[in-house]
């Protein structure tokens, strides 16, 4: 067996391992019905684009992505506190967090 | 296998366990614990890529902060265990696990064909050249310097957000009753 694969971690490596987490989050995005676990879908998005930002970063040596992985993790936060408050607003509101029960926005 | 490869393996593997558990568990208090394992593996291959300050951070202000306020939230909505936890929409739950299956291979065959270019750029490398502090040093200096008008739109919209979560929290139907 080739063991240079396993041996030899590389750029490649980080960004599969980012690909998959950014599927995960897709598909808890498109699958699960509780908006909490929606909104921690998308933070696992966002975390796997900042592990990609981070790998290219280190192998093409330049600090650049570091700088976005800063401006991704600010927007991640205000993105969280907006989120949790509408979610806090709905949950007063229809007495229940399943996407399921909120259909006035659709076209 | 080497220390470094053994590292990696191990992180990954968590990383992905966690992540997996994420949107595989029907109750959302271990939704949201597997989010804050799936921060801190994150955070540590932060770590393997010499990013020292960018970990720190991500542990503070994810696996802290962001993940406190998801906690606080979900017990405040004092939430039951989900029996109906997956969406039966227009589309199937197959079409939709297919389509992100297709998705997550075209990106991985992009990957794998387009690392072969950069394989030849990576041999003289200044960021693992420098010790932490060095990083540190340089993150903060390219920060206020090349990107300062990005961190003035930055206090900008975290300004923004803290006045509209507070009239969204003071709006009807919201925390605080009229």
């Amino acid at each position: 067996m080739n063991t240079d694969f396993i041996n030899n971690i590389g750029l490649t490596h980080y960004l599969v391992l980012a690909a998959l987490l950014f599927m995960m989050g897709m598909a808890g995005v498109l699958l699960r019905r509780n908006v909490i676990v929606l909104l921690m879908s998308v933070e696992l998005m966002l975390n796997s684009v900042n592990l990609t930002f981070i790998a290219f970063s280190k192998y093409l040596g330049i600090l650049d992505g570091h700088i976005m992985v800063f401006f991704v993790m600010t927007i991640a936060a205000a993105e969280a506190a907006v989120g949790l408050a509408l979610a806090v607003s709905i949950f007063k509101r229809f007495n229940e967090v399943n996407i399921r029960f909120f259909e006035h926005l659709k076209g | 296998m080497t220390a470094d490869a053994f590292l990696f393996w191990f992180l990954a593997i968590v990383t992905l366990v966690s992540g997996l558990s994420v949107i595989l568990l029907s109750n959302p208090i271990y939704s949201s614990l597997c989010l804050a394992m799936t921060m801190v593996g994150i955070s540590a291959l932060f770590v393997t890529l010499n990013a020292y300050f960018i970990a720190g951070v991500q542990l503070i202000v994810y696996a802290g902060a962001v993940m406190v306020l998801f906690v606080m939230v979900i017990m405040l909505f004092d939430l039951k265990k989900d029996i109906q936890a997956f969406t039966k929409g227009k589309f199937s739950g197959a079409v939709k696990i297919a389509s992100v299956g297709l998705l997550a291979g075209l990106v991985v065959g992009a990957i794998a064909m387009s690392v072969g270019l950069l394989n030849e750029k990576t041999a003289d490398n200044p960021v693992t050249a420098g010790t932490g502090m060095e990083t540190t040093k340089a993150l903060g200096q390219i920060l206020f310097s090349k990107y300062i008008f990005g961190f003035e739109a930055l206090g900008v919209l975290l300004l923004v957000i803290a006045v509209g979560a507070v009239a969204l929290a003071r709006s009807k139907g919201g925390t605080h009753e009229h």
